[in-house]
């Protein structure tokens, strides 16, 4: 199936407005990329719907968005699971400049999801399902009974463009009446891209993210995010090749029958390559599946 | 008159009245509101652990010297509204959750989970996972309400009880 980003985003809305007519409860995410101990209660199921969109790299254009289908469902009132179907468009077009990527050229075409085979010069533009993935959230502490909540979750991915492993530990802190919500997630994964070289490129990541939202008004939370954000050219967190920083807010609301959520991050200056991945880097930051905005707007009903 | 809870999607109204009437039946109640001191607010978030101020306003002094008072605490979307039946004594007649708008969790409503609280005073942990049992897929909002319940207790406790001696004299 050819997907546009037009149709990408008309699906999601047509998904979303049906879903909305037909139920009525919610559960939530207040944070953009942040995973919470938020689960769903046992036997409760969950539709979400998530758009992202990467944009701007080093030039040109670089206009990256992935949608995510998910259904969440609660086996027991701490463990959640949950599959998604994941699609993207990708339009990128003379958006490196680093001369180890561009050669002679003062910009090429480039970065995640362009493959090695595309020629550099001209531009790229790629839709379609990339694939599904699995989750499990199990959640050991309750963050409102306990000091500090804690998480596991796992989720590995089949793709097109990659295969993934990712776990991750969560982490939350309540106050003032479990307005003011502290989170932090350690995420480790590790990769094997498709769409370069062989097909099989080794890679894994180090990211961790904290944030802090605040429940300022009935039905209504803000607050900001941060991605410490670290790639390595091996399994296993061997070998790294990335490093660079996002920060940016959040706003969610949430009534008794949906919410939504949007967020920004924004790629600080300082960003860094090294051991290899130098192509990947200019104007002090990473690019590669980066950009220097990245936006991402999720909404979920509840099912039953 | 109707008396009893309206379900209807997980909202929960009961007016003020119709709460007076399930919790001190066939007696008449007085409005005796009260003005909470920043001293008292203070005791009360400390033994309760709830931020969110009381609102001295919706206290009522039943004819057998009872009291009942309705207060609010957080939930996870809106204002979760109850209501505590005190007796004389400060020991806990029942209450009754007048407002709840939330996706689930609407199970504290339920007669069964509201009957834990019965009879307990400010002497008693009134505390989730202690005394007060919690309900799974509904933590936040038994939690507040169990933590505001022991607000009310405390209330009588720091400030209603004074009344009820004065008021003898």
């Amino acid at each position: 199936m050819k997907l546009t980003i037009q149709k990408l985003i008309a699906f999601s809305l047509v998904l979303a407005a049906t879903l909305h007519f037909s139920l009525a409860h919610a559960g939530e995410g207040v944070f953009g990329w942040i995973y919470t101990l938020d689960l769903q209660p046992k036997g409760k199921l969950e539709f979400e719907q998530r758009l992202q969109l990467n944009q701007t790299q080093a030039a040109g254009t670089y206009d990256a968005w992935t949608a995510r289908t998910e259904l969440e469902y609660g086996l027991t009132n701490d463990l959640q699971v949950a599959g998604y179907i994941n699609s993207y468009y990708t339009s990128a077009n003379q958006n490196y400049t680093n001369p180890e990527a561009c050669g002679d050229t003062p910009s090429c075409t480039g970065g995640y999801g362009v493959p090695s085979s595309h020629d550099p010069s001209t531009a790229y533009r790629k839709s379609g399902i990339e694939g599904g993935s699995l989750e499990a959230i199990y959640r050991i502490t309750n963050p409102v009974t306990s000091p500090v909540g804690v998480g596991l979750y796992l989720e590995p991915t089949w793709g097109r463009n990659k295969d993934e492993i990712e776990a991750r530990l969560l982490l939350q802190s309540n106050f003032i009446d479990d307005r003011l919500i502290l989170a932090s997630n350690v995420v480790v994964a590790n990769e094997r891209l498709k769409f370069i070289e062989n097909g099989n490129v080794p890679e894994s990541m180090l990211d961790i993210l904290v944030g802090a939202s605040y429940r300022f008004a009935p039905k209504w939370s803000a607050g900001v995010e941060a991605r410490f954000h670290n790639d390595y050219s091996e399994l296993n967190l061997r070998n790294q090749v990335q490093r660079a920083t996002f920060v940016g807010p959040n706003l969610h609301y949430a009534a008794k029958d949906w919410w939504v959520t949007g967020a920004w991050r924004y790629q600080l200056a300082g960003g860094t390559c090294m051991g290899g991945g130098e192509a990947e880097c200019s104007n002090a930051r990473v690019w590669d599946s980066h950009s220097v905005n990245e936006y991402i707007l999720k909404v979920g009903f509840p099912l039953n | 008159m109707l008396t009893t809870p309206i379900f209807a999607q997980a909202k929960i109204y009961i007016s003020s009245e119709q709460a007076q009437q399930v919790l001190f039946p066939g007696k008449t109640l007085t409005k005796s509101p009260i003005l909470i001191t920043d001293d008292l607010q203070d005791q009360l978030r400390i033994a309760s652990s709830i931020r969110h101020p009381f609102q001295g306003e919706r206290i009522w002094r039943s004819s057998d010297g009872g009291w009942l008072v309705i207060d609010e605490v957080v939930g996870k979307h809106e204002m979760i509204t109850y209501a505590v039946a005190l007796n004389a004594k400060g020991s806990i007649l029942g209450i009754e959750i007048l407002e709840y708008v939330e996706s689930y969790g609407y199970e504290v409503a339920e007669a069964q989970w509201r009957k834990q609280f019965v009879g307990k005073t400010a002497n008693d942990p009134i505390k989730l996972n202690q005394d007060i049992q919690n309900i799974g897929g509904a933590t936040l909002s038994s939690k507040h309400l169990t933590d505001g319940v022991k607000r009310v207790t405390v209330l009588y406790d720091l400030a209603l009880k004074n009344l009820s001696v004065k008021s003898k004299q």
